[in-house]
């Protein structure tokens, strides 16, 4: 039995025994000697087991549509769901409309218990005049919380009369909070009714760029997207419609142009990616401008895709220009990091993307996983077709997608995208799993108690998570970075991002701060007097 | 109320901007003040972990909260199996001695009865030293601070035990910070007087970086002593405007006759009186501990100081009722008026109660319940407001209507140190109007010139102008 194997059992002994047998599966021993390692995902949390998962509603409203900022995002229900999503993942958009951007408006039914009797239907419909009045919005969205289909709510058709009515985009998504296992049943809730309702939507035919792309799952956090936007726009891309960070109702209504889909957050929007494919017949690729030899290698093959020789000239030149920019820059911060060990659990993708950049500055994960990932986030799409539906996926509906009668062009030759596949990731993701060192941990909704024990069981010199976990590992002395909202910090994407990373990390490991854990009197003769020198350890390590 | 305007969220259906969260939200922050204690939320689990997110980001701490899970298969059949999962996981892991049991809006719509499946836990799994406390918080049926009342009345009237007079007082708390129990608890300790606060999160919710890492962190009120609350001699509660069905005290006065003294929140000079006076008079004792003396007059002298700066402050005070009527004392104490009164609760007591300070203000209070930020910053600006006083999402004011704001109550998630606010007792209210007459200051320093320009400068440059044209 290896370290990890022992470890491993000492903490699932604590648990009941079915609950320990249900936690297994959730949990591997990377082992590159085997050619397929299986990994139990998407399925029910273990009530009181303190998980760090939320609801179809979070992402829905809070992850998907939320970012969208030319739209009203109404929640349908009591007050509470839409303050905590109210700006919760810090998605941040620039408006090019005055009056036109929404965010930091939190807007709600409100339903009191009369509501619950009685329905709520009334209150929404006279909800939804006010705010066309008063905020005119692009577009309005509405989503249900729990309530509401319980007390059967019709907010299809509320939203159906509201559209005719005001002569307005308004969409109805059934997220209640108990659909699904997760959040991740939001996120596909969210894609089809973006899919169905308002992409294509808008009047433009032919791609307004010569290398006209979307890119999809990425949510602008701490600017994220605009480091991408950035590099992207420097080389000549034509960037049409971003879902969903900084993205807009005008500019998703025209998504269908496209002449490629980057696919940065494969878990929370490939529905979306698959979909446009077959309606429109647009490829995607899967792309991480995590890191900095990631996000070369994705700009190598959007590169590839296009294959014209000055755009892979472009490339390179922005290629080089931004490396010796950033490798100066980095030098003393890998100086601090190296040698370093990380726990890297994160919600749908950034637990695998991290990886990378962690270990470009020398920090070796040593456990990671998601909060909410699928099988195929893990060990690759190559899985999906020996995935069964159980009842929980089965509650979300699958839209039937036919390729669009006018709008659907070939963007490149059959041929040529088989050929193409074989060199990038063309509407493939690899998985997590692959790029996992030998004998590193992967767990799959890594919950409260196990984060304490995996951390006191292999002391991790830095912890990344989320911040309703980010304070056991400080009082524990160990420093975190949190890699859902960034401790406010960001962007982390891109070449300048891993600098912004590399800097933040840094500066965890280097303050002097955990160095005063131990009181100078611990294990010294108080009689002595002498003022001994400070321990250098956090206080984790000396137990 | 002569004043007055009052309006209500009748007026319109649209909640834009909340200055509220829900009821189970509110619920989870006494179990945190509680020995030994976990709690569930029965219902989906994103209710848990939406409300562990934002309390973990006021206090800076770990904040755990189970949830039962539900999913489609619970609501239609029901969520008592999943309960009876999650509270043995809950009982393995954690070993508390108490469990919350806080419902949701998914729970109380499906018609779980919560009371129910407990006592149906406690029959069949017989846990010994185990604790359970029901708490029907749906998120429709009020605000946070309603689930917080709602949530110590249930942790009184499950626990407390007929018990003979022990000669102690009850103290119960509402929604402050860390800081400002650890304040009155000092005041108890300098009076001879043996005390239940319930519930203190002083060490729970603001833990000392300390060796070996405990789940459930060290303090908070015991068990036992919640259970003896009906033999003190009399019960303290900072609840003026808590409802009658939702008052602890109440419930002790009615069902054990322990006489309840309603107090406001020990914070301004006239309410730390009364506590004191309170105290000194259920002591027995003659004579103020020096040290409060000292404090008191230290306060006094602090207000004689801000007075001229406090005068010309114009307060929008908003958050929980009962915070808002004890900032709104004790600012008007100083000479500092409201111009805004606010609050997302919908509290019968609150307008009663201001009505006092409303009547003496020398200008016109809007006073808005169950409201949201929209309606308060249009408040504002129809009353000339120019400082905030509140929780952190009153950070719009500032950011649309150029209006400081003094950070306090509940939550704090732009800050760091929500959990260090200090404010009550004489040496709290001292810090605190520190703080909000140099608020008043910073702002009147920064605007000085742009003030004086408009003031001067441009009233010229306009007349030069205006002189222009008629010529």
């Amino acid at each position: 039995m290896n370290v990890s194997e022992k470890v491993l059992e000492d903490i699932l002994n604590k648990y009941p025994t079915k609950v320990k047998r249900n936690r297994k599966k959730h949990i591997l021993i990377r082992d590159p000697d085997q050619d397929r390692q299986e990994i139990e995902a998407n399925t029910r949390s273990i009530p009181g087991v303190v998980t760090n998962r939320g609801c179809a509603f979070a992402g829905c409203k809070g992850v998907v549509l939320g970012p969208l900022k030319d739209i009203v995002n109404i929640v349908h229900g009591p007050v509470g769901c839409g303050y905590y999503s109210w700006l919760t993942r810090r998605n941040k958009a620039r408006t090019d409309q005055p009056n036109k951007n929404f965010l930091a408006y939190c807007v709600s039914t409100d339903m009191q218990e009369s509501d619950i009797v009685f329905g709520g239907e009334k209150k929404l419909a006279r909800l939804i005049d006010e705010v066309v009045e008063i905020l005119k919005p692009n577009a309005i969205t509405i989503s249900a919380t729990c309530p509401v289909g319980l007390i059967g709510d019709d907010i299809q058709a509320v939203a159906r009369a509201a559209r005719t009515k005001h002569d307005l985009n308004i969409t109805a998504y059934s997220c209640e909070g108990y659909k699904g296992v997760s959040q991740s049943a939001g996120h596909h809730i969210a894609n089809n009714g973006l899919m169905e309702k308002i992409v294509g939507e808008g009047e433009m035919e032919e791609p307004p760029g010569k290398y006209t792309i979307n890119i999809l799952g990425e949510y602008n956090i701490g600017g994220d997207g605009w480091e991408l936007e950035r590099v992207l726009t420097d080389i000549g891309y034509h960037i049409q419609a971003v879902m969903t960070g900084n993205g807009s109702y005008e500019k998703l209504k025209n998504a269908h142009v496209a002449q490629l889909n980057l696919v940065q957050c494969h878990r929370s929007i490939n529905y979306i990616a698959d979909m446009l494919q077959v309606k429109y017949g647009t490829p995607w690729l899967k792309v991480n401008f995590i890191g900095i030899r990631s996000t070369v290698e994705s700009l190598r093959n959007i590169a590839k895709y296009f294959g014209d020789e000055s755009l892979t000239a472009r490339t390179e030149k922005v290629i080089e220009r931004e490396l010796a920019e950033i490798e100066p820059q980095l030098e003393p911060y890998r100086k601090i990091c190296s040698g370093k060990t990380a726990f890297c659990f994160v919600g749908g993708s950034r637990g695998h993307h991290y990886q990378g950049l962690y270990e470009e500055l020398g920090v070796t994960t040593v456990l990671a996983g998601y909060e909410f990932a699928h099988r195929d986030d893990y060990e690759g799409r190559r899985v999906l077709p020996h995935l069964k539906p159980d009842a929980d996926s089965k509650n979300i509906p699958e839209l039937h997608i036919t390729p669009d009668e006018n709008r659907y062009r070939l963007k490149i030759s059959p041929q040529r995208l088989q050929a193409l596949k074989q060199e990038i990731p063309l509407n493939y993701y690899k998985g997590m799993i692959e790029d996992m060192n030998e004998g590193t941990i992967i767990v799959d909704d890594l919950n409260h108690y196990e984060t304490e024990e995996f951390i006191k069981a292999l002391k991790p010199d830095i912890f990344s998570s989320s911040i309703k976990d980010k304070y056991i590992t400080q009082k524990m002395g160990i420093p975190s970075k949190q890699l859902h909202n960034y401790d406010y910090s960001g962007p982390y994407a891109g070449f300048r991002g891993a600098v912004n990373f590399a800097r933040d990390v840094a500066m965890c490991f280097a303050t002097p701060t955990l160095n005063y854990i131990t009181p100078p009197w611990k294990g010294k003769p108080l009689l002595e007097g002498a003022v001994g020198p400070r321990s250098s350890d956090p206080g984790i390590k000396e137990e | 109320m002569p004043a007055s305007e009052s309006q209500t969220a009748t007026y319109r259906s649209i909640n834009s901007n909340p200055c509220s969260m829900c009821m189970p939200m509110g619920g989870i922050l006494p179990f945190k003040g509680i020995e030994d204690a976990m709690v569930i939320i029965h219902g989906s689990q994103g209710c848990s972990t939406y409300m562990r997110r934002h309390i973990a980001e006021h206090f800076n701490e770990p904040i755990d909260v189970g949830s039962s899970s539900l999913n489609e298969k619970g609501t239609i059949y029901g969520g008592a199996q999943n309960l009876f999962h999650a509270l043995d996981n809950i009982r393995k892991v954690y070993q508390p001695r108490l469990i919350g049991i806080l419902t949701s809006c998914l729970a109380e719509t499906i018609g779980d009865d919560v009371e129910g499946i407990a006592r149906d836990y406690l029959k069949q799994r017989r846990p010994e030293g185990v604790s359970l406390v029901a708490v029907p918080t749906p998120g429709y049926g009020g605000a946070h601070s309603e689930g917080y009342w709602m949530a110590v009345k249930s942790m009184v009237s499950h626990l407390a035990l007929p018990t003979k007079n022990h000669g102690g007082v009850n103290i119960i708390a509402p929604n402050l910070s860390p800081a400002d129990i650890r304040e009155i608890k000092r005041i108890l300790s300098l009076v001879d007087l043996r005390y239940t606060l319930l519930p203190d999160i002083s060490d729970t919710l603001d833990r000392p970086i300390a060796r070996t890492y405990t789940k459930i962190p060290p303090g908070g009120t015991s068990i036992e002593a919640i259970r003896r609350m009906p033999g003190a001699t009399a019960t303290i509660q900072f609840g003026l405007t808590v409802e009658e069905k939702l008052s602890p005290g109440c419930y002790l006065q009615s069902e054990f006759g322990v006489p309840l003294y309603n107090l406001p929140i020990p914070m301004g000079i006239e309410a730390t009186d009364m506590f004191v006076s309170l105290l000194m008079e259920l002591s027995g004792s003659s004579s103020v501990p020096q040290t409060l003396a000292m404090e008191r007059g230290r306060l006094l002298d602090c207000m004689v100081d801000a007075h001229k700066y406090s005068a010309q402050g114009s307060a929008a005070v908003f958050g929980e009722p009962e915070l808002v009527l004890a900032v709104t004392r004790t600012c008007a104490e100083n000479g500092l008026y409201p111009a805004v009164l606010a609050t997302g609760s919908k509290s019968n007591e609150l307008e009663q109660l201001l009505s006092p300070i409303i009547a003496e203000c020398p200008q016109k209070v809007h006073f808005l319940e169950e409201t949201d930020f929209v309606r308060i910053r249009k408040a504002c600006r129809e009353s000339g407001a120019n400082i905030a006083i509140g929780h952190s999402d009153g950070k719009y004011l500032t950011e649309k209507e150029g209006l400081p704001l003094v950070r306090l109550g509940f939550p704090i998630h732009d800050r760091v140190g929500g959990q260090r606010l200090l404010s009550t007792g004489y040496a709290g209210t001292t810090i605190f109007l520190d703080r909000v007459v140099n608020t008043i200051l910073e702002k009147r320093h920064n605007d000085y010139r742009a003030a004086m320009y408009r003031k001067f400068y441009r009233k010229i440059r306009e007349e030069t102008a205006l002189h222009g044209e008629v010529r």
